[in-house]
């Protein structure tokens, strides 16, 4: 709790990172997926040339420089955006977390930036270079373009996979190596490579799709571009069943739970979404199937339709991955609401301690307080949380009672979905009161601790009088 | 040998499959039964003109698909719902059945979805002017299809017995009780007495899976007939362009080809929000409660809702007429403005309509803020 909140009305910090990463897994997707694309199609503009037929090449060409135009808009543009957007972002919602990651990560990270200088100075030169530059050094410089930008997701991906797998890498043994290659790095690595060919054949669709139906070369453009698809649809069930072999336990049970409703699973968000996921692949594999077989017939909207599925599908597996992790943001080590494992482990004098004299960044407070339980609110349960809104605390608390708010706080963490609360009986008192006055009550933690008190130690049954009949006896 | 089949038309022959092939083997197969060539080919001459607006010709399809899901999920629901313990069987729904409130959820959202599309389709209709003649009972048809899929919403919402659709359920009927007449009598017809009741899930239900599935399925088959035998309606603005710029793409083979990935994003569309916000279910209906607070109708009846509250006490009579008059002034449209290119009483209906947009968005936008 060495940080300060950022409470975000409505969506809470967690939507806010979920919506910019979303967008953003996109589009770094596709930075990659379509730098294979570029290489591909610059190697068959080629072929046809060499072959004889260079008009056809010209033609691909034609088609090849719409492509980087979109290409080199969407990913640099909004790349550019959304990432620096996540890591204003991240390093607000979870500071914590961030921490840990670039002090552990520091050198690949650096690593990074480098090797996104020199991916960018590529993309650049081989766009600008359209004109002047020779086709074999645009071809290479496309295929240079992918090999580095391939190279950035080799880095990230270590970071990325480590969250929910961390391995054999501790808080104390910090070994850089088994947290990079940690256990589902292999599998993440070439799932999400197959992936990013999937996206770059779809976007060689949706440019095709603004071609005149009546022109030859759109049936063959969108077979090729249906050719980096369909081979990646059905390669994903597979990988994915090699990455889901790599889970933590406890995931894959929560999701196995979670099929069979609300009532059989602790969160069946996270089953929803990889239903979501693996409902948007089946349906982009159907979709590119209609466009092998009728090329010609592929619209704007229809290209448009296929990239949305796949955004949709996006979501449902990234979701789904930053819920696997539940109750962590690093799997084992630190919570979603930024508690250290490590102090849980260390027993009730740290996990019992009055908790906001353990926070830095909040005002005085009176003990018991409304405002106690809301700054409570604030610092362990708003990254997740919010009032009225996503994942809204109001909803959830509506039909509890004082003494069952008290008594939940204290073994909420069991099902393995929530952190377990830290604080003082007086904590979770206030916390509680706050809780259930956003429902027009109005309680501070003392009526809170004698209600708990009360349900702890019922009054004994009245004695029985002797005088009465059986039947008039309490 | 019978002589009652009939000959293969000698037009249709080059355009069938060979005949050595099983295609064309069970072509001529079925021709030969059903001598209806003249029907194929002129499904297969049906054409979409090409033109800025195209776009808005997929929203027929697009209900179709939605009404599809719902079909599909209200029957896998009904295979577990129990309309004599209605709460208590959503709850095994949604809590025991696999998958069970994942379906739940696609049909929630699609059916508010469908009512969207049917907005949609309905103003593009109109503003497209495809009302006009010959066309105007696909138009009339068109509304009454509207007027039963809100009908669907409004029996569906309640079945589900919870505290939020016993309510909203509840400020409904009191608005059809107000009504002049025949008010009193209506509300009492729908409710099964003085009140919303189990009594009211009894004629809900029914009305839900099998009266309005018979009729809304007749009067789509009518409505897509009439659209089949008629094409589809060219704006003005295509019609004037000299013959060699029409361009138009063939119905089957190319246009409804093009929609099937529409149709995926969709579905997919439906189990993201099943994901992202499904379908809560709240505590059990308490008739002897009092309502919740901000209990409103769904937001398809929202700007009804809203404009019956500028006419308080003795102008609510008024209000209602004036309502009332709003689906016969639509009904009666084709009938006015009939002029193909449009004159000044085709320019009037293009201005009523856009206000008529303009006040059901900010109606509803009025009732869902207040």
């Amino acid at each position: 709790m060495n940080y300060p909140v950022w409470d975000v009305p409505v969506l809470g910090a967690g939507l806010v990172v979920a919506i910019i990463a979303v967008f953003h897994v996109l589009v770094s997707h596709f930075a990659i997926g379509g730098g294979a694309f570029l290489f591909a199609a610059e190697w068959w503009a080629g072929r046809l040339v060499r072959s004889g037929r260079p008009e056809d090449g010209l033609r691909v060409r034609g088609f090849l420089h719409r492509y980087a135009t979109f290409f080199l808009v969407f990913t640099t543009v909004f790349g550019a955006m959304t990432g620096v957007g996540i890591w204003f972002a991240i390093a607000l919602a979870s500071p914590e977390g961030t921490s840990l990651l670039i002090h552990q990560f520091v050198f690949a990270w650096a690593t990074e930036w480098v090797v996104f200088l020199v991916e960018l100075s590529l993309l650049y030169l081989y766009y600008y270079g359209w004109k002047h530059n020779r086709r074999e050094d645009q071809v290479f410089l496309a295929g240079a373009y992918f090999v580095v930008s391939w190279f950035s997701l080799f880095i990230i991906n270590g970071i990325l996979s480590f969250m929910l797998t961390p391995g054999g890498w501790t808080i104390e043994n910090r070994d850089l190596a088994a947290a990079f290659f940690n256990p589902s790095y292999w599998p993440s690595l070439v799932l999400r490579t197959v992936t990013m060919g999937l996206i770059g054949g779809i976007g060689g669709i949706l440019v095709a799709g603004r071609m005149d139906p009546g022109d030859p070369l759109k049936a063959r453009v969108v077979r090729f571009s249906a050719a980096f698809v369909v081979p990646a649809a059905f390669l994903v069930p597979l990988l994915f069943a090699w990455y889901w072999s790599t889970l933590p336990e406890g995931t894959v049970q929560m999701v196995q739970e979670g099929v069979a409703g609300l009532g059989g699973g602790r969160l069946t968000a996270i089953t929803r979404h990889l239903v979501l996921a693996g409902v948007a692949g089946s349906a982009v594999m159907a979709g590119v199937l209609v466009a092998v077989f009728r090329p010609r017939v592929v619209t704007t909207g229809a290209a448009v339709a296929l990239l949305l599925m796949v955004q949709m599908g996006l979501m449902g597996a990234e979701f789904f991955r930053e819920m696997a992790r539940k109750p962590y943001v690093l799997h084992g080590t630190l919570y979603s609401n930024s508690l250290w494992r490590r102090d849980v482990d260390a027993g009730p004098s740290v996990l019992k301690a009055p908790f906001l004299q353990r926070a830095r960044w909040h005002p005085a407070v009176e003990e018991m307080s409304p405002e106690h339980g809301e700054w409570v609110f604030r610092l362990q349960c708003a990254s997740c949380h919010t009032r009225e809104g996503y994942r809204d605390i109001a909803s959830r608390t509506a039909p509890w009672t004082p003494e069952f708010a008290f008594q939940w706080f204290e073994t909420m963490h069991e099902p393995g979905v929530m952190p377990p609360f830290q604080g003082s009986a007086e904590d979770r008192a206030a916390l509680a009161a706050w809780l259930l006055n956003l429902h027009g009550r109005t309680l501070d933690g003392r009526d809170v601790l004698r209600a708990a008190e009360k349900a702890a130690n019922p009054a004994p049954p009245p004695a029985a009088d002797p005088l009465l009949p059986r039947e008039a006896q309490p | 040998m019978s002589s009652d089949l009939s000959p293969i038309p000698p037009e249709a022959e080059p355009r069938l499959p060979a005949p050595g092939s099983r295609a064309g083997r069970a072509a001529r197969w079925l021709l030969a039964r059903y001598p209806v060539w003249p029907i194929v080919e002129h499904l297969a001459e049906k054409r979409v003109p090409r033109h800025r607006h195209s776009a808005w010709y997929a929203m027929g399809g697009i209900v179709l698909f939605f009404f599809s899901v719902q079909v599909v999920t209200g029957i896998l629901l009904m295979v577990y719902y129990d309309p004599g313990q209605p709460w208590q069987s959503v709850q095994r729904i949604v809590m025991e059945i696999p998958y069970g409130a994942l379906v739940r959820s696609i049909h929630h959202w699609a059916a508010n979805l469908m009512i969207l599309a049917i907005f949609l389709h309905l103003f593009s209709t109109f503003f497209l002017k495809a009302y006009r003649p010959p066309r105007e009972l696909t138009w009339v048809t068109g509304l009454v299809l509207a007027g039963l899929a809100m009908a669907f919403g409004f029996s569906g919402y309640l079945l589900p017995w919870d505290e939020l659709s016993f309510f909203a359920t509840r400020v409904g009927i009191s608005e059809i009780e107000k009504a002049p007449l025949v008010g009193g009598f209506l509300a009492d017809l729908v409710r099964g007495g003085p009140d919303v009741t189990v009594a009211t899930i009894n004629r809900f239900y029914p009305l839900h899976v099998v009266v309005l599935p018979l009729l809304i399925l007749g009067l789509i088959g009518a409505h897509l007939t009439f659209v089949q035998v008629q094409g589809v309606s060219e704006p003005d603005s295509f019609r004037a362009l000299p013959p060699e710029q029409r361009k138009y793409h063939k119905f089957f083979g190319e246009f409804l080809v093009a929609e099937i990935p529409v149709w995926l994003a969709l579905g997919v569309l439906l189990v993201a929000l099943a994901a992202l916000a499904p379908r809560a279910l709240d505590p059990e209906a308490n008739p002897a409660a009092s309502a919740p607070e901000g209990i409103k109708p769904e937001w398809y009846f929202l700007s009804q809702y809203q404009a019956l509250k500028l006419f308080p006490g003795s102008l609510e009579l008024l209000g209602q007429a004036l309502l009332g008059l709003v689906p016969l002034a639509m009904v009666a449209v084709p009938f006015w403005d009939r002029s193909i290119p449009a004159d000044a009483r085709g320019r009037l209906a293009t201005r009523l309509g856009i206000a008529g947009l303009a006040g059901l968005v900010a109606m509803t936008l009025w009732g869902w803020l207040s």
